[in-house]
């Protein structure tokens, strides 16, 4: 039943395609043959197992940079090293809408480690309705980022500081690389360590992400 | 048909279609720019990472364009369609798993219909067509034998 078509198919293998002529008839037309696309689909979707695979065992890191939605991060604990903070005004696209009553710009308070090991990090993402949840480093092994930048509205957790200098012009920080603007009120230190890390953040970026025992999912409530 | 071309649109677009793998490159331009939204981080923290964090821009932006010229010059399918796919998988890596594996699983399938994709084809008869075909072959076939 199929011999005919797949003779045609084995003929058309030509990549012209009869474009500018209009079509002498209109019944024939372009169509997807799926054991061709399959020849495509099967490494394709071997290959993005074994980079799952790989990320949830810890071996790959990934990047992120996530900005515009709010998002809610938790972590058992964490620990840094060039730490710096300091605050910033983060405006939305025009119409966005998550502004809210906020006019489109929010206070935040942008934090940046040059190296961070978090325990049972715990992402969820307000999908309206739906949260995706982010669950890695439950495990013996943690999640490992570099050059960590967070813009936070919101940051909880016990926290103890490491050779602290508190009053630091914004711009002249030096301990992990990122400045602010001028003539605003920052903080450095050379470790920090929070406990019960729970913060609401507008944009993260890292350069790389270790997240081992990834689970990716779906959930009714956040972290 | 010049006097009605509201009319005329919807056969226009639908042969225009035909002759390109539609929905495979919109697929892929549309998993391209899901990610894109998803990130936004701004231009400075993008240049203090360097090139690492400009990937992350790069990968979708390219199939966004596969995507685009897949659907507008559809003789090259084959080449933007192998480019897409290696751009979706490495958006796992670079651009927060892939716009969270959504715009991943676009583009990856929207890469696969677009490389499976053949031009000129017969028309899609369903089983009970087919059949019915058959069994009309074999009704001439015994008309003609006596």
């Amino acid at each position: 039943m199929a011999s005919s078509s797949d003779v045609n198919s084995s003929a058309d293998h030509t990549p012209g395609i009869p474009e500018s002529d209009s079509a002498p008839d209109p019944a024939r037309r372009g169509r997807v043959r799926l054991r061709r696309a399959a020849v495509m689909a099967v490494p394709a979707v071997a290959v993005a197992a074994a980079l799952a695979i790989m990320t949830a065992e810890g071996a790959l890191g990934v990047q992120f940079s996530i900005s515009g939605m709010p998002f809610t991060v938790t972590a058992k604990s964490l620990d840094g090293t060039g730490f710096e903070q300091f605050g910033d005004l983060d405006s939305m696209i025009p119409d966005s809408p998550n502004a809210g009553d906020t006019g489109g710009q929010v206070l935040i308070v942008t934090s940046a480690m040059k190296n961070a090991t978090l325990d049972s990090l715990c992402q969820s993402v307000d999908l309206g309705g739906t949260n995706l949840l982010i669950k890695a480093g439950s495990g013996s092994s943690k999640v490992k980022a570099s050059d960590l930048t967070t813009d936070s509205t919101e940051l909880s957790g016990d926290a103890s500081f490491n050779n602290i200098e508190i009053g630091n012009d914004a711009s002249t920080l030096t301990k992990a690389g990122v400045k602010g603007k001028k003539g605003v009120f920052s903080q450095q230190a050379d470790t920090v360590h929070i406990d019960n890390l729970r913060q609401t953040n507008y944009a993260t970026t890292a350069g790389v992400f270790k997240l081992p025992g990834l689970k990716l999912s779906f959930s009714d409530s956040g972290c | 048909m010049p006097d009605s071309p509201r009319q005329d649109v919807r056969p226009a677009f639908r042969q225009w279609r035909a002759h390109r793998p539609f929905w495979g490159g919109l697929l892929l331009a549309l998993g391209g720019a899901e990610i894109l939204l998803t990130e936004k981080a701004s231009l400075k923290v993008v240049m203090h990472i360097g090139m690492q964090g400009l990937a992350g821009y790069l990968l979708p932006a390219m199939m966004l364009l596969c995507g685009l010229l897949t659907i507008f010059s559809p003789g090259q399918r084959l080449f933007y369609s192998i480019i897409g796919i290696l751009c979706s998988l490495g958006t796992w890596l670079t651009s927060n798993l892939g716009g969270f594996f959504i715009g991943l699983l676009l583009g990856a399938i929207g890469s696969c219909l677009s490389f499976g994709w053949l031009p000129d084809q017969e028309p899609r008869r369903g089983r009970r067509q087919r059949r019915k075909e058959a069994r009309a072959a074999g009704n001439v076939q015994e008309a003609v034998q006596p």
